[in-house]
Formats: C-alpha cells, structure tokens, sequence
C-alpha cells in the first residue's frame, strides 16, 4: 500500500501552459474548514478550484462548467452526494464528468457500492492522503487535457473537411458555368455563322460542308453539356432540388438500368446550400447503388416537412452489411455524413442481408422552424 | 412583328439578329443584355412578341417570364436555352411560354418558330414533342416496358446496351441459362423478336442513355 502511494506521489501532471488550458475542478463540502483544506492542498496543481457548499450549489456550478473532476463529499445536508452524483451524471453536459466521492471512514462499504452505482470513478476517506489526493486529480486533470485536445483537433478536421466541401463545390459550379456559358455561347453563335453561311450556298459539296460542321458544333455543344451536368446539374440551380432529384433518378434509371420509383413533394423553393447538400449526397446514395447493390429497383422519396427534408433511398439489392460500413472503403459514406453534419443533419444507413439497403438523410431547414 | 430580344452574350444576339434578318416581316426593337433589363425594356418598347435566353444574369428563367406572363399576359415570349430540352422544355411551357428552342437548333428552327407564335400558336421541336408526350402517358400500362418486372427490365436494358449473356449473367449473380430465360420473356412481353429489334425498342423510349 505504502509503495503504491508513493508511486502515484510521484506522478506529475504537467505543467500548465497559460490561463486558458486551466482544468477546472469542483470541490463540493458543506463544511468550509474541509473546504479550505482541499483547497489548499490542491492549489499546488495550478488548475482553476471552484467550491460548492451543498449539492444544490455544485449542480447549478456543474450545468454551466465543464469540470476535469468533481471532489464531491457524502455526507451532506440537503441533497446529499449520492443524490448530486446522480442528477450531476443525468445531465447531458455532465453525464461523463469523473466524480471522486470523499467519504468518513466510518462509513459502510454498501455505500462505496451506491458511489459507483451512481457514477463515482473513485472513492477517498476521509482524512485524506494529501498526496494520493493531488495525484489522483492530476490523473483526471490529465485526462481531461488530451480529450480536450482530442475533440479540438477533430474539431479543425471537421472544419477543415467543410470548408474543402465547400471549396470544391463552388470551383465546380464555377467551371460548370463557365464552360457552359461562355463555351456554350460561342458555340452557339458559331452555329449561327454556319447557318448563315448555309443559306447562301448553292454549291452542293459545300453545303454537305456545313452541314457537317453544324452536326459537329452540334455534338460538341453536347459534351459541353455533358461536362457541365456532371459538374454540377443546372437543374439544381434553376429548378431545385425537388426537380433536380426528380431528373438524376431519371438519368440514374437510364444509365444503369436500375428502375427508379420516385416519390416527390410539390416543389417549392429551398436553401440552395441544403439543397446543394441533399443532392450530392444522393448522387452519392446513387453511386453506391450502382457499384455494390446489385439491386434492380431504387425507390426514392423526398419529404419537405415544416422544419427539415428528408431522403429516404431503399434498394432491394444484397445489402449493405456492417464491415462495409466500417470498412476502408467506406470514405464515401463518411463523405454523406460529413456533407449532412454541416448543415445539423445526419444520415442513417441499414442493410438486410438480400433485402437491400436504405438510407435516411435529414437535414433541418433553418429559418422555418 | 416588333421583337425584343434578351441574352447575355452578344455573340449570340448578333447571331439571332442575323437569323431574325432573313425574315422580312420581322424588326428586332430592342436587345436586352440581362433579365432586369429585358424586363425595363418590355415596360418601355412597343413589341409583339419576346425571345429570351433562359439563363442570364439578375432576374432569369421562370421568375422573368412569370414577370413578363403577368404584365404582359397576351404577348408571347419564346425561350432560348443552351440546356437541352429534357431539362426546362416542359416547366418552360408550363410556365407559360409560347415556345422553347435550344440554342443550337435556333439557325433551322426559330424562324418557323417565330412565325408559328407571332399566329398566336405554339412553338415545340419535335424532341420536346416527344418528351411531352411520354410525360402525358402517365398511364403507366401504355408503355410495354412498364409490364417488365424490375430483374426483366434490368436485364432488358443490359441487353439494350450489347452485353452478352455471359456478362449480364456475372453482372446480376444469375446463371447464363436464367438470363435467357428472361430474354426470351422480355422479348414475348414486350412482342419483340430479335436483339436488334430490343436495341431499337430501348434507343425509342428513351430507356437507354
């Protein structure tokens, strides 16, 4: 016991680097001579120490902070530390915040049990070993700084993968634009030329000539429509999702012979950033569909409640299983995800084994909730 | 026939004005460069009859031509559009135009087109046509390929697009002799006799693209 005590006196959190990466810890007694030991003791580690005197006080502290650990006394008048521990652990802020349960030796080992029940991580009697106190706080202080840390750097990859979403999203509408305009145009005015010239041909041979330009202008103004659809579909710019869901179904059932049922809302008009994300992550639904399903039918239906819009996408092909899911190759439907998170939705995504696969995406409409 | 025009570009104005010269009876009173503008001129002009490009900076689209339908509700607007007719064609007309032609079919067709609409009739290509029509069927049992099951049309338009039977039968996780199983039902259902006869049922309803 001794040797344990001296090894965990020896740890050492580390040092802390400014005001703001202070851990904030919650001492809870109600008697301020405990109180003012406590914190005594723990003024050493640097952190930020608050203090509440009953259990009504740390919840009202414990709902507006995010606290590394919470040093919560037993034995309490009032709500008592069970009683704290379990409404401090109910709360969705809180519900995972490490509590220390400081208790008089005196009491049962029954109720170290009803501390853990309750959420306790650990348990100190009390008179406490100032040194197994700071060390097991260090601990937790620690803990708290790496999964700060964790979520903050998942937080920049969360940001970053929006703002490259974004990025490539308005690059494309933009080549999408400008080839179809400008290249569009030109073509079109070309075309106009040759018909002009056409007109006052009476030479035979150069009339088959420009004929076969027009059809040669013709065909290129289709490629040219064919690269701006696929960068990005002008339907969704001029007509919206609706219509543009609608046609890429359409598009889908001819290109790959899968049968499309689709179920449409009547239009009406809809956030072009929602709607920019609702229908990429159909295609991308669509996609998946195409490679892995094997499916012969799709069946589509959107829905524009008051407050948000829904996709639902079931195939009735082999089915998603969960290692697909999960597996490396599922960067597409971390992507549908990424997409959905955005802009507050999220996408569900089932498979029964020969029965197919269905995906959910909703995505709240801000503004007309 | 006093026209007004509106588009962007103005290659494709000079193009238009030119097409519109080889028709005495018709004077291009103004050529808008925008929507907004477009929408100024039709207050201002005296014309009978508008052509505008689908898609233009400001106001474009549906919104300007329910602008022009409401303030001008007698006088017809024909839309130019670099989209293909599959896209706006029907929305376009619904939305109360007197025609729509591709951009690239306006040397050979907006001549006609003009004179159809300045009678007062309406102007369709003959692939709009077609597509407005198949939308109209929505009787769903009219198109033969509608009676196909979902594995009969899958196999179907992989055989519309030249796979063997080999191949459609790897591709579907179906042995070779099923498929011909359900080439021979398609064919019957759909009263067909030749592959060839498939392609050409599939190129004409559009199921292959």
């Amino acid at each position: 016991m001794n040797s344990a005590v001296e090894a965990l006196a020896d740890f050492k959190a580390e040092p802390v680097a400014d005001a703001t990466s202070q851990a904030k810890i919650l001492l809870v007694d109600d008697e301020p001579k405990s109180l003012y030991a406590l914190q005594e003791l723990l003024s050493t580690l640097g952190q930020n120490l608050m203090i509440a005197q009953s259990g009504e006080e740390a919840l009202r502290l414990a709902l507006k902070n995010d606290f590394a650990v919470i040093l919560l006394d037993v034995r309490m008048p009032g709500i008592d530390g069970f009683e704290t521990a379990k409404l401090i652990r109910s709360r969705e802020r809180s519900k995972l915040t490490p509590i220390i349960f400081l208790t008089a030796a005196a009491d049962e080992m029954a109720s170290m049990f009803r501390g853990y029940q309750v959420g306790a991580v650990d348990y100190l009697m009390k008179p406490v070993v100032p040194e197994v106190l700071k060390s097991k706080v260090a601990v937790f202080v620690e803990l708290h700084a790496k999964s700060e840390r964790l979520r903050e750097s998942e937080e920049k990859l969360r940001r970053l993968a929006a703002h490259l979403i974004s990025v490539r999203e308005e690059e494309r509408a933009h080549i999408a634009r400008e080839i179809h305009d400008e290249l569009g145009q030109v073509l079109t005015g070309l075309k106009m030329e040759v018909g002009w010239l056409a007109k006052r041909l009476k030479d035979k041979d150069l009339i088959d000539k420009t004929d076969s330009m027009g059809k040669l202008i013709d065909s290129t103004v289709q490629t040219v429509r064919k690269i701006a659809t696929g960068l990005r579909p002008e339907m969704l710019d001029d007509m919206g999702l609706i219509a543009a869901v609608g046609w890429q179904a359409k598009e889908f059932q001819k290109r790959t012979g899968i049968r499309c049922r689709v179920k449409l809302p009547p239009e009406v008009k809809l956030d072009i950033d929602v709607s920019t994300t609702m229908f990429r992550i159909f295609q991308e639904i669509l996609t998946n569909v195409a490679r892995h399903s094997r499916a012969t039918r799709v069946e589509i239906e959107l829905v524009v409640a008051e407050d948000r819009v829904t996709l639902d996408v079931a195939d009735n092909g082999v089915g998603i299983s969960d290692s697909d899911m999960s597996g490396k190759k599922s960067l597409g439907l971390l992507g549908m995800h990424e997409r959905a998170l955005l802009f507050g939705g999220d996408v569900k995504i089932s498979g029964t084994p020969n029965h197919g696969t269905r995906v959910g995406v909703a995505i709240p409409l801000k503004g007309k909730a | 026939m006093r026209i007004l025009i509106a588009d962007d570009h103005p290659i494709v104005r000079h193009g238009l004005k030119q097409v519109l010269a080889a028709d005495p009876s018709a004077t291009v009173v103004g050529e808008a460069t925008n929507g907004d503008e477009a929408l100024e001129m039709a207050r201002s002009l005296q014309w009978d009859m508008a052509i505008f490009d689908f898609s233009m900076p400001g106001r474009s689209g549906l919104d300007l031509l329910g602008d022009i339908k409401r303030e001008f509700p007698g006088k017809p607007v024909l839309i130019l559009s670099m989209h293909s007719e599959d896209v706006h064609g029907s929305r376009v007309l619904r939305g109360g135009a007197a025609g729509y032609i591709t951009k690239e079919s306006a040397p050979t067709e907006l001549t006609t087109a003009v004179r159809k609409v300045a009678n007062g009739g309406k102007y369709v290509s003959a692939s709009l046509a077609e597509i407005l029509a198949s939308e109209c069927s929505s009787d769903p049992q009219k198109a033969l390929h509608e009676k196909l099951s979902d594995r009969e049309y899958r196999v179907m338009w992989l055989l519309a697009t030249g796979k063997q039977i080999s191949e459609i039968a790897k591709e579907m996780g179906l042995s070779p002799s099923t498929v011909s199983t359900y080439r021979t039902r398609i064919l019957r259902k759909l009263s067909l006799t030749s592959n060839a006869a498939l392609v050409h049922y599939a190129v004409r309803h559009q199921l292959v693209g």
